[in-house]
């Protein structure tokens, strides 16, 4: 459904992201894994534009393109078929969570008010954050802030939801209800690309890893393989200390 | 106090009173709107990134900041004439301060927009907005709440500073008292009488402020500490 082919970016002259192939099927959970400064955020962020890529094909269902020759007219329409979730959650803080969410449907994707409010009600319930709806983010914890954050993503419907970290800027007591809301999404059939450190997520909900590697993917497999016969030695290595640290904190 | 001070202090508040309302604040009220129209432009073409206009803008705000107000007051009424260019000295006034309350609002302005986090623009553009409905529903907003008492504490030395086109004839407040108190030979009592007008005008510029600042607020008053992040 969504495929990157050798992705190339820089930064100044540092080569962050070193010709990646990565694609995403209808359906899928796919969560990338892979040392800090690794390229996960570049990636994530060129795949919906808010980054340039320097080299590399995009393809979206039927649309195939040079990423670097995309126009700003396309860049929409792509994103209007892709869902973003930010490491700091990034909701309108001039908005209420309710707001939040209609902003999208009513503004760029011009659903009819009685739908949009509609549209929104339900999402915010599916989060649990139905009762916060007039809350301004400033009023709600991390937790309650990620989850209108995903719900303003969803009411969109996205055709795919990249995560960057949904719950690494939280609190550890409030990452459960978060991860708790992906899972359903995953249950639901989402398709998802998770940037994630929770092991536990990417162990039980991911059908697929794929693992960066200073700027390449290092693996790319079903997420079973991965933690059982992780292929070299970087990998094993990364599951020892971070597999260490989940013991540790369960 | 002798009662003949007392006598001409009484009788000169309602003049000094009508030059406040006549000059002094129809001068702040349109220097304002004009300067902060025009600071909104040179903020924006900086944003923006519009290659020659935002040079134009530094070069500009470098200029109007960096010489005196009242050099620039006297060169536009006092020294344009020779360049064939003559204006009334209510016009001289308006355009001199304009040009220079642009140049300071512009850079309240522009550091205002450049307090909202990126964050904000990108999580516009990941809900399908565009350039324009990210800066006008998201972005320009958010800068208002932060400008906004910089702003007012412009407009409150504006009201102040008009005093100085007393020095081009305009008859406002200042120089009404000035007159004054050169007929009656009595310069300590009437300039402290125009330091209250100006005092009293900016008491109630104070008050207007604290209720637009409460307007300007988008969070609901009465805030519920315990929904936010603890520590
Ligand atoms: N805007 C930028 N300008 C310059 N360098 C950048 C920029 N963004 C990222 N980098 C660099 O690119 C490299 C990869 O960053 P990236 O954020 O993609 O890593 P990551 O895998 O997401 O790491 P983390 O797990 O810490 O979030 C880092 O070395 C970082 O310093
Ligand atoms: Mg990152």
């Amino acid at each position: 459904m969504l495929e990157v082919k050798n992705l190339h970016k820089k930064f100044g002259s540092v080569e962050i992201l070193k010709g990646i192939h990565f694609h995403i099927n209808k359906g899928e959970v796919v969560a990338v894994l892979g040392s800090s400064g690794s390229g996960k955020t570049t990636l994530l962020r060129c795949l919906s534009f808010l980054e340039k890529a320097d080299h590399g094909e995009i393809i979206f269902d039927d649309f195939h393109k040079d990423i670097t020759q995309i126009r700003p007219k396309e860049i929409r329409q792509l994103r209007m078929k892709m869902g973003f979730v930010f490491q700091n959650y990034n909701l309108f803080r001039n908005k209420t969570a309710f707001q939040n969410v209609m902003e999208g449907l009513r503004i760029a994707q011009k659903v009819p008010e009685p739908q949009a409010k509609e549209i929104a009600v339900n999402t915010l319930k599916k989060v649990g954050m139905l009762e916060r709806s007039d809350y301004y983010p400033d009023q709600l914890s991390g937790g309650q802030q990620q989850r209108v954050a995903i719900a303003r993503a969803i009411a969109l419907s996205p055709k795919v939801i990249l995560f960057d970290e949904p719950t690494s800027a939280l609190d550890p007591e409030l990452t459960g209800e978060v991860l708790d809301v992906m899972k359903m999404l995953a249950r639901e059939g989402t398709t998802m690309v998770v940037v994630t450190h929770e092991m536990g997520f990417a162990q039980e909900v991911a059908n697929r890893i794929i693992f960066m590697d200073g700027g390449r993917i290092a693996a790319d497999q079903p997420s079973k393989e991965f933690f059982t016969s992780p292929q070299d030695e970087n990998i094993k290595r990364f599951l020892r200390r971070t597999l260490a640290d989940y013991d540790y904190t369960i | 106090m002798s009662e003949r001070l007392l006598d001409i202090l009484l009788s000169s508040f309602p003049k000094l009173l009508l030059a406040c309302l006549r000059a002094t604040i129809p001068l702040t009220v349109i220097i304002f709107a004009v300067s902060l129209v025009l600071g909104f432009l040179l903020a924006l073409v900086q944003i923006m990134d519009i290659k020659g206009l935002k040079r134009f803008a530094r070069i500009y705000i470098w200029i109007f900041r960096g010489t005196p107000l009242l050099v620039q007051l006297y060169i536009i009424f006092f020294g344009l004439p020779s360049i064939g260019i003559t204006l009334d000295a209510f016009p001289a006034a308006v355009i001199a301060f304009s040009l220079n309350n642009a140049a300071y609002n512009s850079e309240t302005i522009r550091s205002a927009i450049l307090s909202v986090p990126q964050g904000q623009t990108e999580a516009g553009y990941m809900v399908g907005l565009n350039y324009r409905q990210i800066m006008m529903r998201i972005v320009l907003p958010q800068a208002a709440r932060v400008a906004f008492p910089t702003l007012s504490n412009s407009v409150i030395s504006l009201t102040k500073d008009t005093s100085l086109v007393a020095s081009i004839t305009v008859v406002e407040l200042f120089k009404t008292a000035q007159r004054i108190a050169s007929v009656y030979f009595e310069p300590f009592a009437l300039y402290c009488e125009a330091a209250l007008i100006y005092l009293l005008l900016n008491t109630l510029l104070t008050f207007l402020q604290s209720y637009l600042e409460k307007k300007l607020v988008w969070k609901p008053v009465e805030r519920t500490k315990h929904f936010t992040k603890a520590a």
